[in-house]
C-alpha cells in the first residue's frame, strides 16, 4: 500500500462533481488531499465551491465526445473520478434510453479522453448492485461473485452500469496508453445531497407509513455514508498513481488497476432499523410496537395490486413488488478487499452518517417551504 | 411449596424441562477425574475448588487430564490472593506485602494461613493451603512458571489497591476500580490462554492477540460493576438507577453496557477458533454463550433495577448442551441470541443504531467463519442459468415437440375420417338427421298426450 502521509494526487477533474457523490468527492479532495481540482458537469450551479476554494467549473456534457476532448486537452488532468450517473430511481423508455446513453456511451468517452491525453488513473464510480439479481439475497459476498448481466439483471441501470464498469476495467493498459482504471462499487449510498434513500424513508414517515413492517426484519442491508465512498474513490486513484509511476507491475494480492472494489459502511444493519433509526432522527417519537409485520407475500400481493392500480390510472405506483423485495432480501457485502488493497477504512459510522443525512434533509424541508 | 410450583412451571414449560433432562441424560463428560489415583492432597484441592467456585468446578473438572490439574491450581491460587485481598479485617499494612510476596508460598512447604477473618467465606482454602502447595510442587516447570508469574502480577495489582484504597479511606474511585478489574481480567485471561498454549491446547496465534483473552478473563470475576463515566450520562446518583422515577435512563444506561458488551462478542468467537481440544473449549465456550445469553435477559429489561434475574435452569441446560459441542453450534446460539437481542432493540434507545451495528457486526463475522454462501456454488447457479437464458433452445424444442404431436393426431384423425367418408358414412344423418327426428318423435309424443286428454 501506498504511503498516505503526503497525499499528492496532481491535477484532478471529478466528472459530474456537482452531483450528489461528485461535490463530496470534491470537498473531500479539497479537505484531505493536495491538487488542483476541476469539475465537469452538464450544469454547475448546484453544489458548487465558494470561487475562493479555486476549483475550476467546465459545463460540458459527456455523451459529447469531441466536446469532451477539448475540455480534456486544455485541463489536462493527471486522475480522472468519473462519479457521473442518472439518478438510478425510474423506469421506462425513457430513462432507459438516459442510462444508456450517459452510463455506457458517456463512459466510453470518458475512456478515449483519457487516453488521447495521457491521463495517469481513472476511477469508475460503479454499483454494488451489478452483482444481485434484485431478487437472491447476497450474503456477505465478494468481488468474486458474478456481474449479473443482461436478461437475468432485472434492473437495466445495473445492466448499464456494469457494461460501464466493463469498458473501464478493460481499459486498463489497454491500447498502449498507460491509462489505469479501477471501479469502486458503493452499496446503499446516502448522505447530505441525498434525494432518494434518506429522502423516501422521510416521506414514508411522514406519510404514516411507518406502521408496516415488511417481513421479519432479519435481513441485513449495507449502506454508506457518502463521504466514506468519496474516501474510497481517492484512496483509488492514489493506489493508481504510486502503481504508475514504478516500473515493476504489482502483484495479484496487492493489485488495484484492472480491479473493481466493493465498498459500504462495514457497518449491515437490519434493513427496518435503519429505516427506523432515519425516522428517529426526523422526529418519530415511537417504539416497535405499534408497527405491523407484514408477511413478505402479503407485501409481494399487494405491491402488485398496487401496480396494477397504477398501470390503469396511468401513474407511478407508490407501492411496488421491487420495494417489497428490497426490503426483504439480504444484501451485505464483504469489504476486506478494499480495506486491504486500499487500505479503506470508513471515515464516519454508519449512525453519525444518519444524523448528518437526516438534519441536511430537514433543512432543505424549511428552506423550500419558506 | 417449592416443589410443586416446579411442578407446574415444568408442565407449562416442557422445553425447558426437556432440556434439562437432555443435559443430564446425555451429557458425558469428555474426561473424568480419576479419584482412585489422585493423592489425598489432590483430592483435598478438589474439595476446595467444589467449595470455592461453584460454576467452574464441574467444567474444570471435566478438562483432560493434562490441563485439569494446572488450572485447578490455577484458580486455587487466585482464589487465594484473592481471599486475602477481600479480608477488610486485614490490615492495609499487613495485607500489601503479604499480596506481593504470595507467590513464594506457592513454594513453601506446609504453609498455612489462619489469619483471615471468621467470616471470610472461603477461609478454609488458606487454612489448608499446604494441599495446594504439595500439588504444586508436583507440577511441570513450565505450568509452574506460568502460575507463579501471574501470581506475582496479580499480587503486585492487588496490593497498589490495597494501599490506594486505605488511603482514601475506603472511598474507591470508579475509574480506579475499573482500572483495576480490567487489570484483573486481563491476567486471568492470560494465563489461562498461557497454559492452553503450553500444553498444545490451543494456537500460539492467541496470545499476540491480548485484547482476546482479556475477554476470556472478564468470566471469572462477574462482579457486576457499571462505570461512572456511563451512568453519570443518565443519572445524577448512582442510586437514582433503582429509583422508578429514573426507569428510562436506567433502561437506556443498561444499553450502553450491553453494547460495549457486544462490540467484544465477536472477539470471543475469534478465541473458540483457536483452541484445538474439546475439554478446553467446553471451558472456554460456556461461560461465552452464558454470557451472551445474560445480555439478552437484561437487555430492556427493567426488572434489572429492582429484582433478581438469572437465567433459567432449563436455558443453562440447553447452552451447556450446546457448548460442548463443536464451534459451528455455539456459533448458531449467538446467532440466535443476536436475533432476540434485534427483536427487543427500541428506536426510542440513544444507542439502538449502535446496537443494531454491533449486532450486525457479530454476523457478518459468524458469516466469514461459516459462510452460508459460497462462491463456488454462486458462480456455478449463475452459469447455469446464463446457460439457459442464450439457449432458450429449451423452450423451443419443447414446442416443437407438441406441435409434432398434435400435428400427427390431426393427420391420423383425418385419414380415419377421410376413409370413413370414402366408404360412404353418412354424416347427414348423424350431425342433422339424428338431432331433428328426436326432436320430431318428441313433438309426435307430446301430441299424443294432449289429444288424449282432450
Amino acid at each position: 500500500m501506498a504511503p498516505i502521509e503526503q497525499p499528492l494526487l496532481g491535477r484532478v477533474l471529478v466528472i459530474g462533481g456537482c452531483g450528489f457523490l461528485g461535490h463530496h468527492v470534491v470537498n473531500i479532495l479539497l479537505r484531505d488531499w493536495k491538487c488542483e481540482v476541476s469539475v465537469v458537469d452538464l450544469k454547475c450551479q448546484r453544489n458548487r465551491r465558494p470561487a475562493s476554494d479555486g476549483v475550476e467549473y467546465v459545463e460540458a456534457d459527456i455523451t459529447d465526445g469531441d466536446g469532451l476532448l477539448k475540455v480534456f486537452g486544455r485541463l489536462k488532468p493527471d486522475v480522472v473520478i468519473h462519479t457521473a450517473s442518472p439518478p438510478a430511481q425510474g423506469a421506462g423508455a425513457i430513462s432507459n434510453e438516459i442510462f444508456y446513453k450517459v452510463n455506457v456511451e458517456g463512459t466510453r468517452a470518458v475512456i478515449a479522453a483519457c487516453q488521447k491525453n495521457d491521463v495517469k488513473a481513472l476511477v469508475y464510480t460503479s454499483s454494488a448492485s451489478v452483482i444481485s439479481d434484485n431478487k437472491s439475497d447476497l450474503i456477505n459476498a465478494n468481488e468474486e461473485y458474478p456481474v449479473i448481466r443482461g436478461k437475468l439483471q432485472s434492473e437495466y441501470y445495473s445492466e448499464t452500469k456494469a457494461h460501464a464498469e466493463q469498458l473501464v476495467l478493460e481499459a486498463n493498459r489497454a491500447q498502449d496508453s498507460e491509462l489505469l482504471t479501477t471501479a469502486i462499487r458503493p452499496s446503499g449510498i446516502f448522505g447530505e445531497g441525498d434525494i432518494q434513500l434518506v429522502y423516501h424513508a422521510i416521506a414514508v414517515y411522514r406519510g404514516g407509513n411507518d406502521k408496516v413492517q415488511v417481513g421479519l426484519n432479519a435481513n441485513m442491508f449495507d449502506f454508506t455514508y457518502v463521504e466514506n465512498i468519496a474516501h474510497a474513490h481517492l484512496l483509488a486513484a492514489r493506489a493508481l498513481l504510486v502503481t504508475h509511476a514504478s516500473k515493476t507491475q504489482p502483484l495479484d494480492h496487492e493489485k488495484v488497476d484492472g480491479e473493481a472494489f466493493l465498498v459500504s459502511n462495514g457497518s449491515p444493519v437490519y434493513f427496518w432499523d435503519m429505516m427506523r433509526s432515519i425516522w428517529r432522527e426526523a422526529g418519530s417519537p415511537r417504539g416497535t410496537d405499534h408497527a405491523w409485520v407484514m408477511s413478505r407475500d402479503v407485501g409481494l400481493i399487494l405491491g402488485y395490486l398496487s401496480e396494477c392500480f397504477a398501470s390503469l390510472l396511468r401513474r407511478q405506483p407508490t407501492l411496488t413488488r421491487q420495494r417489497i423485495i428490497y426490503s426483504t432480501m439480504t444484501r451485505y457485502y464483504d469489504i476486506s478487499k478494499a480495506r486491504r488493497r486500499l487500505g479503506y477504512e470508513p471515515l464516519v459510522s454508519l449512525n453519525e452518517g444518519v444524523k448528518r443525512a437526516v438534519k441536511w434533509t430537514l433543512e432543505q424541508e424549511k428552506s423550500v417551504k419558506p | 411449596m417449592g416443589g410443586l410450583k416446579e411442578v407446574l412451571y415444568y408442565m407449562f414449560h416442557p422445553n425447558q424441562l426437556r432440556a434439562i433432562i437432555q443435559w443430564k441424560v446425555w451429557h458425558e463428560p469428555v474426561h473424568e477425574r480419576d479419584i482412585t489415583k489422585e493423592a489425598p492432597t489432590l483430592q483435598s484441592c478438589f474439595k476446595f475448588l467444589n467449595m470455592t467456585s461453584r460454576s467452574f468446578s464441574v467444567v474444570i473438572q471435566e478438562l483432560n487430564h493434562e490441563m485439569l490439574i494446572p488450572i485447578a491450581l490455577f484458580y486455587l491460587t487466585l482464589r487465594g490472593l484473592d481471599t486475602i485481598e477481600d479480608d477488610m479485617t486485614i490490615s492495609a499494612s499487613v495485607k500489601e506485602p503479604m499480596l506481593r510476596e504470595f507467590y513464594k508460598n506457592l513454594k513453601k512447604d506446609g504453609w498455612t494461613f489462619d489469619g483471615n477473618g471468621p467470616d471470610e467465606k472461603d477461609r478454609e482454602l488458606l487454612v489448608h493451603f499446604d494441599d495446594v502447595v504439595a500439588e504444586m510442587k508436583k507440577l511441570k516447570q513450565n505450568y509452574y512458571s506460568i502460575i507463579e508469574d501471574i501470581t506475582v502480577k496479580m499480587g503486585n495489582g492487588m496490593a497498589d489497591y490495597a494501599i490506594n484504597a486505605e488511603f482514601q479511606s475506603g472511598v474507591v474511585t470508579v475509574a480506579e476500580y475499573e482500572k483495576y478489574c480490567h487489570y484483573v481480567a486481563g491476567l486471568v485471561g492470560e494465563g489461562l490462554t498461557r497454559l492452553f498454549v503450553e500444553g498444545g491446547y490451543a494456537n500460539p496465534a492467541l496470545l499476540e492477540r491480548m485484547e482476546l483473552t482479556e475477554s476470556m478473563g472478564q468470566s471469572y470475576r462477574s462482579r457486576r460493576f457499571w462505570p461512572q463515566d456511563i451512568w453519570s450520562k443518565y443519572v445524577d446518583k448512582w442510586e437514582d438507577l433503582f429509583d422508578p422515577k429514573y426507569r428510562t435512563e436506567a433502561v437506556h444506561c443498561s444499553s450502553e453496557m450491553v453494547l460495549n458488551a457486544l462490540k467484544h462478542a465477536d472477539e470471543c468467537l475469534f478465541y473458540m477458533a483457536g483452541i484445538k481440544e474439546q475439554s478446553v473449549f467446553n471451558f472456554v465456550a460456556i461461560p461465552q454463550t452464558m454470557a451472551i445469553a445474560t445480555i439478552d435477559l437484561v437487555f430492556q429489561n427493567p426488572k434489572i433495577f429492582h429484582s433478581h434475574i438469572k437465567i433459567t435452569k432449563g436455558d443453562a441446560c440447553r447452552l451447556m448442551t450446546e457448548s460442548t459441542q463443536n464451534l459451528r453450534l455455539v456459533c448458531d446460539v449467538f446467532r440466535r441470541y443476536t436475533r432476540r437481542i434485534a427483536l427487543k432493540n427500541d428506536p426510542r434507545d440513544p444507542h439502538y443504531l449502535e446496537i443494531s451495528m454491533a449486532l450486525g457486526k457479530l454476523e457478518q463475522f459468524i458469516e466469514t467463519l461459516f459462510p452460508t454462501q459460497n462462491v463456488k456454488n454462486v458462480k456455478a447457479l449463475h452459469a447455469e442459468k446464463v446457460n439457459e437464458s442464450t439457449s432458450s433452445g429449451d423452450l423451443w424444442e419443447s414446442l416443437m415437440l407438441v406441435a409434432a404431436v398434435l400435428f400427427f393426431l390431426l393427420l391420423v384423425s383425418a385419414l380415419m375420417l377421410g376413409a370413413a367418408w370414402a366408404m360412404g358414412a353418412r354424416w347427414d344423418t348423424l350431425l342433422n338427421g339424428g338431432v331433428a327426428s328426436s326432436v320430431e318423435e318428441a313433438a309426435k309424443i307430446t301430441a299424443k298426450i294432449t289429444h288424449g286428454e282432450l
